[in-house]
């Protein structure tokens, strides 16, 4: 599989001494949805201002597409399209004037950026609103142009940094589908931050686990859960029985805890163990009075390879980082 | 380059048309200021009118026209080359205006992650400044004509004496607003801008001959208002206004003073704000 986007070592240290990025390497294969989740402060918007040419790299390698970010910056800039975290559409300008200036702006010949942007309002659903001023939309139209904005020129790598920050619910369910549809229909390669675990969980085929500049882990979001030990399930039983062996026989199984009548059982899938296990027990004449199911949440993943909740609050030090990294970006 | 800078030219400008207020304050400004100052602080109204008889005060008004205004007909027309510098000067002034919004949304950061040439950024807004000006002045220069005892022509004056009036009004524009966008290319706040606008605006404005002739003037201030662009296009302005179809040679030094100016400023304008746009 072809890598998209190659990091290696990467660090970024701002005036003041501020460690924004501090060494991490990873590679983006062509095709992929790939996420980086941490808290705020965590430097995720810096990884993606020195992967879009926005920031210079302090020491380390970045290439996207084959080209070198700091050597080859305006060779990258063609190549990759870019959704800010801030709404930068503007507002006073209609819907299609944004997208056929983005044209413009990449060199998109006009008859081609024509039907582009017809096929790009249409996929989004903007096709009614495109001749109305920005100002009159919605936050969630607004993202959603946001999005297309950057797809004019067919970028094969689209960077997102916090596609749905600030929206409700509704909309970033409708976001996500938006984006799933852009990676697998229209196979851009896709590189977004996020601060919302269920959505790496959601959208993402590998994650990255960023805190404090470092990366703490990555993975499919299945691999990171099975960090924390895989998924439990819990088998209340009619009556006391030893079923230890038999419970520890079942492939995937990497721990049975036994309390009374109940079983804590550890395994990788739970949903692929889940009949062997209940026809096991009925072969054994044994009854089941309750089963249940636990899934490890990114939640705890994060809390395993950080050492700290995800959700709480953020630590002085976090705030001041992050007021530094906002201050020089200007 | 070209197809960037004419597209964000247009973004600019297209930006400006959809504001009502600000086109109309640009072409209400400069018509309350010839009003004003034309009628109010006209210097010939200036002597007691209780010192001579009426005849005596006509031609004493005459004679200082003569004298201190180049021989204009009367105070506007004075006025009007001066007005005509001031309103590109004051435009000129906000020419980063857009710049420090683009930068506090977040735009710029988009168009600089763009294959664009980064000249662009810099000169879609000086040209959009210099369309944002001229359209008000040539509106203002019509009015100036349209008001009762307002501003006089000389017989003689030729369409190639308007054309150099605003090729004159064009230099002047062009450096001003190359001047100020460079100044705003890395500010994060309008009140920085504003400040800035504020300080330089009306020292330039007092130290030229836009309002009064250098003449009336302390020394060490008439050799400021020498070299003062504004002088320049306003004195040029007048000349052609006053004299009509003019010798070419007698506004050459002012003409060629003004290109100098504006190349100048555009160009290091240009290479400053590529400096200023590299990535930190």
């Amino acid at each position: 599989m072809t890598r998209v986007i190659e990091v290696e070592n990467l660090t970024k240290i701002y005036k003041g001494n501020i460690k924004a990025v501090d060494d991490i390497s990873f590679d983006v294969n062509e095709g992929a949805l790939f996420g980086f989740l941490g808290p705020n402060g965590a430097g995720k918007t810096t990884t993606i201002k020195l992967l879009t040419t926005l920031a210079s790299i302090t020491s380390g390698k970045a290439t996207v597409l084959g080209h070198d970010v700091s050597k080859q910056p305006n060779m990258v800039r063609k190549s990759i399209g870019i959704v800010p975290q801030d709404l930068t559409i503007d507002n006073e300008l209609k819907g299609n004037e944004n997208i056929m200036l983005a044209a413009k702006l990449y060199h998109v010949p006009n008859h081609v950026a024509k039907k582009r942007v017809e096929d790009l309002l249409e996929l989004v659903g903007l096709t009614d609103a495109a001749n109305r001023l920005v100002s009159t939309y919605s936050g969630g139209m607004r993202k959603r142009l946001e999005l297309i904005v950057g797809l004019v020129h067919e970028p094969k790598v689209l960077f997102m940094d916090e596609p749905t920050l600030g929206l409700d619910v509704n909309t970033r369910k409708i976001i996500w589908d938006y984006i799933r549809e852009l990676n697998k229909e229209k196979r851009v390669t896709i590189f977004m931050t996020t601060h919302y675990l269920e959505e790496a969980d959601a959208l993402c085929d590998v994650a990255a686990i960023i805190d404090r500049g470092k990366i703490r882990a990555q993975g499919s979001p299945q691999e990171l859960k099975e960090i924390i030990g895989g998924e439990v399930i819990t088998i209340e039983l009619t009556k006391e029985r030893d079923l230890q062996d038999f419970f520890s026989s079942i492939k995937g199984v990497k721990e049975v805890k036994k309390l009374g009548s109940t079983y804590g059982i550890k395994l990788g899938m739970a949903e692929d163990a889940i009949p062997a296990i209940i026809d096991g027990i009925y072969a054994r004449g044994v009854k089941i009075k309750a089963l249940s199911c636990s899934k490890p949440s990114l939640d705890q993943v994060f809390l395993e390879v950080t050492g700290k909740e995800f959700r709480e609050e953020e630590s002085a030090e976090a705030a001041s980082r992050r007021q530094d990294i906002i201050a020089r970006r200007g | 380059m070209l197809t960037e800078t004419l597209a964000l030219t247009v973004r600019e400008l297209k930006k400006w048309i959809r504001t009502p207020a600000s086109v109309f304050i640009a072409l209400f400004q400069p018509l309350v200021w010839i009003a004003l100052f034309g009628s109010a602080f006209n210097p010939t109204n200036l002597i007691p009118s209780s010192i001579a008889t009426p005849e005596v005060m006509a031609q004493i008004r005459q004679s200082i026209l003569g004298q201190t205004f180049g021989n204009a007909p009367n105070y506007i027309t004075y006025l009007t080359g001066g007005i005509l510098s001031l309103l590109l000067l004051f435009t000129s002034a906000f020419s980063g205006g857009s710049l420090v919004l683009d930068r506090r949304f977040g735009y710029l950061n988009k168009l600089l992650a763009s294959p664009i040439s980064r000249a662009s950024i810099f000169l879609s807004r000086v040209f959009a400044t210099v369309v944002k000006g001229m359209i008000p002045s040539l509106i203002v220069f019509f009015a100036a004509l349209s008001i009762p005892d307002g501003l006089k022509l000389n017989p003689s004056f030729t369409l190639l004496d308007g054309l150099l009036i605003f090729l004159t009004l064009f230099l002047l524009s062009l450096g001003f607003s190359s001047l100020f966008t460079a100044i705003a290319m890395r500010m994060t706040k309008w009140e920085s801008l504003v400040a800035v606008v504020n300080l330089l605006n009306l020292p330039l404005l007092f130290s030229s001959s836009a309002l009064l002739p250098v003449t009336s003037m302390p020394d060490w201030l008439q050799a400021i208002a020498k070299i003062n662009p504004i002088s320049k296009a306003a004195d040029a302005t007048r000349t052609l206004i006053v004299q009509g179809s003019v010798d070419l040679s007698i506004i050459m030094l002012n003409l060629t003073y003004l290109i100098a100016f504006a190349a100048i400023l555009t160009i290091a304008g240009g290479i400053a704000s590529i400096i200023a746009l590299r990535t930190e």
